[in-house]
């Protein structure tokens, strides 16, 4: 596979902690307009990787290059304004303003005022949330926050989108909304979805790639993933060890 | 929260109330007053500098005073030299601008954790102090200005109007231009926070990391937000010399810094009238207790502080926009009640 066709390259990336290696070693390629899932028990480096793509962390080794670009260690806004948006684990919004203030807020870093307005009514819509628009976000409940979060990073009109674990905190119909949202921005994205909910995986998933130590321990379709043995076990061990 | 300046009538409230004391004070109050007043107005403007970019842009400074000591001195320094008050008041507003950004860009692009941006202000604020009082010998001059180190300057030259030297502001009157700036100010920063500039602002108040996730460069953001503060802490030194026509290092010193601190804290972080109104109330309660030799005012002050923290965490003004708001709820649920009592009798 030539890396002309990806939209995202990591080679050796590393991310260590004192002794801890929470990342290890990760060559990762993702294709334009691919639809990825990530998969990997609780403490795999899932949502490490992702602080080392956007530049909240420095890698400790290895390279990231976005868009033929290498962006290694680059300031995060730099990263976020080549055409990266992130959904984090913890939902990162801004509290005290309202749903709305959210997400014009990030439809206006590339847009004038009015043509802002236009695409903030437009995500919130896209994403089930124009009732809540004049919502106080930090009075809302961790599936609507999600649901913010996520219209803040469409509003970005993003080239790559990365989501770490979307579903959680939703409800049945929330998760389906997000299930639609994310196979529709996949048509004009490249997306990477970090999710623990098989439900949501199902409804998603093509090609996986699986965490395991820091490392990546297996990529294949959804059907190989499911029935692989040693993937089930990485999960059930770290199940195990936590019960 | 996001609605704009012109429909919040809160706004005018506040205009409407500093027109009125503008226009109607000096005609009521007698000389001395009015002088009292003056002083609350500038330290109104230096509350205001802090209580902007601590409130909107999440910035805590403990040494906002270094910023209103330097406009005092640029204001001396340039007025003692030109004779002229104009160009020394826009020099008192510029100087300090460009100094908060310099520290700024110091603290911000330097990736300063909170905790260390507030023990930097306060450091460069204690040197500035040092410093100053070090200037007492004839060597330390500027022109035919003197530093006069801990003796401070004397003789500095009142207002005047703009291109007219000779024509100075009797009390009165620069009280009321005083209050004119304080207006300005208090508009320009309200229209300046709705902006989308003083939105950013807010998000990263709010949220940091989601404000660069969104590809805002929040270091520069800040450091605007500090430099505008500086300014208008500047502006407000250069008002507090002319209006004292006299400076000494106080203006720099840590109780000066804390005392914006506090009138913030009392009146309101996120707000602008909180400020104002903690600045003035505290002050007043001060000179209150100044005339009372029994009790040490400071410890009596700190007290009161303390109480205040205690009962309204939120300060002032947002208590009150609070209380007000709750209570006007309950007004409109009675009438709402008796509409559905008198519905269910109809239909019986
Ligand atoms: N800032 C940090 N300092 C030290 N160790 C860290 C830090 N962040 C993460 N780690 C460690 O790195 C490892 C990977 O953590 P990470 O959060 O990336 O896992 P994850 O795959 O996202 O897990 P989860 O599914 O629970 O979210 C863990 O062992 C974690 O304790
Ligand atoms: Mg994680």
């Amino acid at each position: 596979m030539s890396d002309d066709y990806n939209i995202l390259t990591t080679r050796g990336l590393t991310m260590q902690f004192g002794g801890v290696t929470a990342v290890d070693n990760v060559d990762f390629n993702l294709r334009e307009g691919e639809l990825r899932c990530l998969l990997g028990p609780n403490g795999a480096g899932k949502s490490t990787f992702f602080k080392c793509l956007t530049g909240q962390l420095t890698p400790t080794k290895g390279t990231v290059t976005f868009a033929g670009q290498e962006i290694t260690g680059a300031l995060t806004h730099k990263i976020v304004n080549l055409g990266v948006g992130i959904k984090t684990q913890v939902p990162n919004v801004f509290d005290g303003v309202s749903a709305y203030e959210n997400v014009r807020l990030s439809a206006r870093r590339k847009h004038l005022a009015p043509l802002a307005r236009e695409l903030t009514h437009a995500t919130l819509e896209r994403c089930g949330i124009t009732h809540l628009a004049k919502r106080e976000v930090g009075l809302l409940s961790h599936g609507q926050r999600q649901l913010v979060e996520l219209a803040m990073v469409l509003a970005g009109e993003p080239k790559l989108i990365l989501l770490d674990e979307p579903a959680a905190g939703m409800t049945g119909d929330e998760r389906d909304r997000l299930a639609q949202l994310v196979l529709e921005s996949a048509r004009s994205a490249a997306v990477v979805v970090v999710e623990h909910d098989m439900a949501f995986i199902r409804q998603i998933a093509k090609f996986v790639t699986v965490f395991n130590r820091g490392a990546i321990f297996r990529e294949a379709m959804i059907e190989d993933i499911m029935q692989d043995r040693e993937v089930q076990e990485i999960y059930l061990g770290k199940q195990a060890n936590a019960a | 929260m996001e609605k704009s300046v012109i429909r919040d009538p809160g706004f005018y409230v506040m205009v409407g109330i500093g027109l009125a004391v503008m226009f109607i004070a000096p005609v009521m109050l007698d000389l001395f007053t009015i002088m009292q007043f003056t002083q609350y107005v500038v330290l109104s403007v230096f509350a205001l500098s802090l209580g902007y970019i601590w409130g909107f842009g999440g910035i805590l400074s403990f040494g906002q005073a270094a910023f209103f000591g330097l406009g005092a001195y640029t204001f001396a320094v340039a007025s003692i030299n030109m004779g002229s008050t104009t160009i020394p008041m826009v020099l008192a507003f510029i100087i300090p601008t460009i100094f908060g950004a310099a520290l700024g860009y110091f603290m911000f692009y330097g990736r300063l954790s909170d905790v260390y941006l507030g023990v930097v202000t306060l450091v460069v604020a204690l040197i500035f102090w040092k410093l100053i009082n070090h200037t007492a010998g004839p060597e330390y001059s500027i022109g035919k200005a003197r530093l006069g180190g801990f003796n401070g300057i004397p003789s500095i030259p009142t207002l005047h109007i703009p291109g007219d030297t000779g024509a100075w502001l009797d009390p009165a009157q620069m009280f009321q231009v005083f209050m004119a700036i304080l207006i300005i100010i208090y508009i320009a920063l309200r229209f300046l926070i709705a902006s989308d500039f003083g939105r950013v602002s807010i998000g990263i108040r709010e949220n940091e990391t989601r404000a660069s996730l969104l590809g805002y460069d929040v270091r520069l953001q800040k450091v605007i937000v500090f430099a505008i503060g500086g300014g208008i802490a500047g502006l407000a030194g250069a008002m507090w010399a002319t209006y004292q026509s006299f400076i000494d290092p106080n203006s720099v010193s840590m109780e000066m810094s804390a005392k914006a601190l506090v009138w913030v804290m009392a009146g309101g972080v996120g707000t602008l009238a909180g400020p104002i109104i903690g600045c003035i109330l505290l002050q007043w309660l001060t000179l209150k207790l100044g005339t009372v030799d029994v009790v040490n005012s400071i410890a009596v002050l700190g007290a009161i502080m303390m109480v205040l923290v205690l009962a309204l965490p939120k300060g002032i003004v947002p208590t009150a926009k609070m209380l007000a708001m709750n209570g006007w709820t309950l007004w409109n649920r009675r009438p709402n009640r008796d509409a559905v009592t008198r519905k269910a009798v109809k239909h019986e």
